[in-house]
């Protein structure tokens, strides 16, 4: 038991334990620096409350970090039952501990969520709980996960109102804002066990910011200490890594790429002193235990999936926190790259955090929690709606929009209906329609469901679109809850290009221009899309995430995720697409329905949904036709070499009971029905005859780089007294004015090339040539295929 | 006996001792009062102890965390097809559905009551005001005969057993409690005194009847615990009262003590915090934490 006397306390630890703040009775908001003692505080709190017989629920927002907390603390409260929630339970694998016995509750955000929506199932324990901790509180501010966490919170709360909030976070701009908004207190400390200077070094040109680096890690080694670098990207890390490798320095890297085994192999290295440097990217900045007595920021900007943007205070502090070892450093250092110009970087060391804004003042989000609350029962009226958002941080932030018109509006698109009731006295009552009740059940956000209801839902009035796999994938990938969405590189264009060329859909066939028709999306948010679709689709063909990772530069957790998220949004298709009012059709009419046109689209959803499930590709998936044949044992058949339906009614019987898990009773049985199965059905079923995507690249006079020039498009360029900065891109640029030529400090312009700030610059110059050919770039886009450049070149935003 | 350290401070039973004076809710099982449902497991939080009625009490599944009273269904005697009989000498309650005729023996109500109860109250008999004095002077010997049946007959010696008191004036009352002077009894409890409490001052005088005649024994009052009235009998030296008012004020919008303010169409889970903030208030509790915007926002609140 971690009783206060085993460790030595640290003076906030101290002041925060004699001052009574855990055991107030209070919510209280808690703001420390990174690694400064904030698990200890949470246990402390978490320990009394167990002691008091009450539960206590402990969120965080990393399902890694959850399973680490949860293996310690299983030994840290050996008395109470510790129960891990998260997205990998629950569905296919049941909970360690179910709910009823577990004491203390580690979940993550949406896992709460859900726990309040469905609070009538979750009655008996919900009243128990007496402490909630939510680790990393600033996450309320983040788009999407935000919402729900805060969401769980307002419906936690009026369920509990008995419940304690101890909200932990080492970057928050409203501390004080955030602990009036849970009517509790707060503290902060910015005492460090170690102290940490902020040192800026500039460089003039970006090409030698790698050298700057080598020289600030050398300095960092020789005196014995350790160093952390943050870049912007994974590829960025792996490079950087080796060229540090190759000049002689034990360099590794970091990124959520790796695999736990690797990664532990990887910290144990570095904690044991073998490895000196390790690069890595801001992945699992949260929670990342790894300090080092030097952390360099060597990339001051991030790619939002759309630009590059400028790191936020919050982010540089949660990586600079990492700076200095327990016991091993006197003191730590955070070094910042930035150019010699751009003196704003400054701002970050004086730790000004951004202010947590409340995620529920967007529409959609909001949309999604006023459906919950409907569909939960907690609020049925407008006028409950209005009081149970009324103290919502959105509200407390005068952030909250119109409560009567997103109902309005969700009526409207039939996620619900106002009816009047008997007996209470003509308020009307808001009851979720079955469109309404898919978006709660599978947590989808309503515009989700209105989107895949329209590609999707069961129409007779119109044919039934012929939509292929990768079609079902681009719709689902459009929508909102498409998580993550992963973006799309400049230099990956003409490889996408390569992998659409050999896809069948019918939505990407067609002149650029009637594409686009059948997209809300556009630009480089489309292009993401596609990638994303293609990478799930490709993971129904190997089931395997490191090779479909390895092959789109991704990472495995990243395609581990999106087959959940597009197994949520798959579930809500196939809900919309079967016709309404009926119950799922029986195994048999089932089989029947498919006998001789090709699978009709709920049929292929179905299939879809079990394919990205389980990583089953569309002859694999066949074998699921026989009754009682589960995905996961077809997964089995298929590595024995049983690939299909045909395969299955030609294989002997004693052959299959060989494959583990199967009696051969069963194999018998399966054996006789597969063979019956095929005089009706073929294994090719959902095999893909239709339209193959055009997709390329449109062709442009070679005199000036098109692509250097559309890049330029995107760039900002502001004037200064001496030159022109050029921001935008991977790095911000300076131009230079000779007497009649524009020079510039990047590599391309090294090499003798028109580079896009230069093209930039001109064209801000209104350089009437430059200007003239961006007119005719505007033109050119009327290929008859789809461009995935003009894509590009279209730019951010949705 | 049951009454520990200074007389009438607490009250001891097998699920840990009830500090004095109590306002002990009531709580009810199944499916009749859904509000019940969700209030119920912060009793613990709120309150030393839950009354349920014999009634409720048998369709209970699971125990809540706290000592439960449980008193002796003798109130359905008031029910149009109940009657009251004398069987050996005890009063017998039979009650006749379309289907049954059910009896309700002594024996069966203290039965019961040792598997279930923390504290147990005898089988009882109200006198209504307009019950004519035959029925009311036999009611009464009934009251008082099964009260001595149940203390001669206890077997759980850690269930207090409190003896009921009917009557239809001070005196009738007052004779009622004397008939238990000098038994074993570990506390007395007042009955029917709903119908009367219009009558405030006539309350207070049988109360004090009654307190004078068993002036050691925990005294507790049945039904009375209104808003304002609760303070005033504790006052008097009632030591306990059960009462539903916190949530029947909740469920109908209300908030204790504001006899003006209604909300209008309350949820589910704002009928669950304003029951908890009654309770609270009832108990003289601190309120749940959040529940203030519920008490503050005058925005809420129709006046
Ligand atoms: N008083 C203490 N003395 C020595 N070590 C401590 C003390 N308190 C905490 N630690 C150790 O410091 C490390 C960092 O603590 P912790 O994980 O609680 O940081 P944190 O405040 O949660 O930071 P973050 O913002 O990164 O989440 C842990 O290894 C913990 O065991
Ligand atoms: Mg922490």
């Amino acid at each position: 038991m971690p009783e206060p006397l085993e460790i030595e306390l640290n003076p906030a630890q101290r002041e925060i334990v004699e001052r009574g703040l855990l055991t107030s009775g209070f919510s209280c908001v808690l703001q420390m620096p990174t690694g400064a003692g904030k698990t200890w505080l949470a246990e402390q709190a978490i320990l009394a409350t167990l002691r008091n017989g009450q539960r206590a629920v402990y969120i965080t927002p990393l399902r890694a970090l959850a399973n680490e907390l949860v293996e310690k603390w299983r030994q840290t409260f050996e008395e109470f039952e510790v129960g891990v929630f998260t997205g990998e339970y629950g569905q296919r694998q049941a909970y360690p501990v179910p709910f009823s016995r577990a004491r203390l509750l580690v979940m993550t955000p949406e896992r709460l969520d859900a726990c309040t929506r469905h609070w009538r199932s979750h009655w008996g324990w919900l009243p128990d709980v007496g402490l909630l901790v939510v680790d990393e509180l600033h996450l309320l501010g983040e788009a999407r996960r935000g919402p729900r966490l805060e969401g769980a919170i307002l419906r936690v709360r009026r369920l509990n109102p008995f419940l304690q909030i101890l909200g932990l976070s080492a970057t928050l701009g409203n501390r004080s804002e955030l602990a009036d908004w849970l009517a509790g207190v707060h503290y902060e400390s910015d005492w460090r066990a170690i102290p940490v200077s902020w040192r800026c070094v500039r460089y003039e040109r970006a090409a030698d910011k790698p050298r700057i680096l080598r020289e600030q890690i050398e300095r960092c080694i020789a005196g014995g200490g350790q160093s952390l670098v943050f870049v912007q990207s994974r590829r960025r890390a792996e490079d950087l890594a080796l060229e540090l490798a190759e000049s002689g320095l034990a360099a590794g890297h970091h990124h959520a790429g790796l695999d736990s085994e690797d990664r532990r192999r990887l910290e144990h290295e570095y904690r044991s002193g073998g490895i000196r440097v390790l690069v890595s990217t801001g992945t699992l900045e949260m929670g990342l235990n790894l300090p080092a007595r030097q952390v360099i920021l060597y990339d001051l900007q991030s790619f939002d999936g759309n630009d590059f943007v400028p790191l936020s205070t919050n982010t540089v502090w949660q990586r600079a926190g990492r700076a200095g070892r327990r016991g091993l450093d006197t003191h730590g250092e955070a070094v910042l790259l930035a150019p010699s110009w751009d003196r704003s970087a400054e701002r970050y060391a004086r730790g000004r955090f951004d202010r947590v804004l409340s995620g529920l003042s967007d529409k959609h989000f909001l949309a999604e929690q006023v459906l919950a609350e409907v569909w939960s029962g907690l609020a049925r009226t407008r006028s409950q709606l209005k009081r149970a958002l009324q103290v919502s941080l959105a509200a407390h932030q005068n952030r909250l929009p119109s409560v009567d018109r997103i109902v309005d509006e969700m009526v409207e698109a039939g996620m619900m209906v106002e009816v009047n009731q008997d007996g209470l006295r003509n308020t009307p009552v808001l009851k979720e329609t079955r469109l309404g009740r898919i978006a709660v059940r599978q947590m989808l956000t309503p515009s989700t469901v209105v989107s895949l209801a329209k590609a999707f839902g069961a129409n007779p009035e119109r044919p039934e679109p012929a939509f292929t796999f990768l079609d079902i994938l681009l719709v689902c990938a459009q929508t909102d809850d498409c998580e993550p969405l992963i973006p799309v590189d400049f230099e990956e264009l003409e490889d996408l290009g390569a992998r659409l060329v050999r896809e069948h859909s019918t939505l990407l066939s067609g002149a650029h221009p009637v594409v686009m028709e059948r997209f809300q999306t556009r630009g480089r948010r489309l292009l993401a899309v596609i990638k994303t679709a293609l990478i799930a689709r490709q993971w129904t063909r190997t089931g395997d995430t490191d090779p479909v990772a390895k092959s789109f530069g991704c990472y495995a957790f990243e395609v581990r995720r999106l087959s959940e998220s597009f197994g949520r949004l798959l579930s809500a298709a196939t809900a919309l697409a079967a016709p309404s009012g009926e119950k799922d059709a029986s195994d048999d009419e089932y089989v029947r329905a498919l006998l001789d046109e090709g699978p009709p689209l709920l049929e292929r959803i179905k299939a879809l949904a079990s394919m990205i499930g389980n990583g089953l590709d569309e002859q694999t998936v066949t074998l699921t036709f026989i009754p009682g044949l589960g995905a996961k044992l077809a997964r089995r058949l298929r590595d024995a070499g049983i690939t299909d339906i045909e395969e299955l009614a030609l294989v002997e019987s004693d052959e299959l009971a060989k494959v583990r898990g199967l009696s051969r009773d069963r194999a018998s049985r399966w054996v006789g029905e597969a063979a019956n199965l095929i005089r009706r059905r073929s294994a090719l079923t959902f095999r893909e005859f239709s339209t193959k995507v055009q997709a390329s690249v449109s062709t442009w006079p070679a005199n000036i780089d098109q692509y250097r020039l559309r890049r330029a498009l995107d760039l900002t360029v502001r004037r200064r007294s001496d030159c022109y900065l050029v921001s935008g891109g991977l790095e911000p640029h300076r131009v230079r004015m000779d007497s009649v030529k524009l020079s510039c400090d990047c590599a391309d312009f090294a090499k003798g090339e028109n580079c896009k700030h230069v093209l930039a610059t001109s064209l801000k110059r209104r350089d009437p040539v430059v200007v003239s050919l961006v007119e005719r770039l505007k033109t050119v886009a009327t290929s008859s295929e789809l461009d995935l450049f003009q894509l590009w070149f279209d730019g951010g935003r949705r | 006996m049951m009454v520990s350290g200074k007389l009438h401070t607490s009250l001891n039973t097998a699920h840990g001792a009830i500090r004095l004076p109590a306002y002990v809710p009531v709580t009810t099982f199944g499916a009749k009062y859904p509000l019940d449902d969700l209030v119920r497991p912060y009793l613990p939080r709120l309150a030393q102890a839950a009354m349920v009625s014999f009634h409720y009490a048998r369709q209970m599944t699971e125990r809540p965390a706290l000592p439960l009273f449980v008193d002796s269904g003798g109130f359905a005697s008031l029910f149009q097809n109940a009657t009251v009989l004398m069987v050996g000498g005890l009063g017998v309650l039979k009650t006749k559905t379309e289907a049954s005729t059910e009896t309700l023996h002594p024996r069966d109500v203290l039965e019961f009551q040792e598997k279930h109860a923390d504290v147990a109250f005898s089988l009882d008999f109200p006198i209504p005001p307009s019950m004519s004095s035959h029925e009311g002077r036999r009611r009464l010997g009934l009251t008082v005969a099964n009260a001595r049946w149940a203390i001669e007959n206890r077997r759980r010696k850690d269930m207090p057993i409190f003896a009921c008191v009917q009557g239809w004036d001070v005196d009738s009352y007052a004779q009622c409690v004397e008939a238990y002077a000098g038994l074993p009894f570990d506390g007395i409890a007042i009955g029917g005194l709903v119908p009367r409490v219009h009558d405030l001052a006539n309350v207070l005088r049988i109360v004090k009847a009654v307190r004078a005649v068993v002036p050691n024994k925990p005294l507790h009052v049945f039904g009375l615990g209104k808003p304002g009235i609760v303070e005033v009998l504790f006052k008097h030296g009632v030591h306990s009262v059960d009462s539903s008012s916190y949530v029947k004020l909740a469920a109908d919008g209300r908030l204790w003590g504001h006899p003006t303010m209604k909300l209008e169409d309350a949820s589910p889970a704002e009928r669950l915090n304003l029951a908890l903030c009654n309770l609270a208030t009832a108990a003289q509790r601190a309120l749940p934490l959040s529940t203030s915007h519920l008490l503050f926002s005058s925005r809420l609140w129709e006046q």
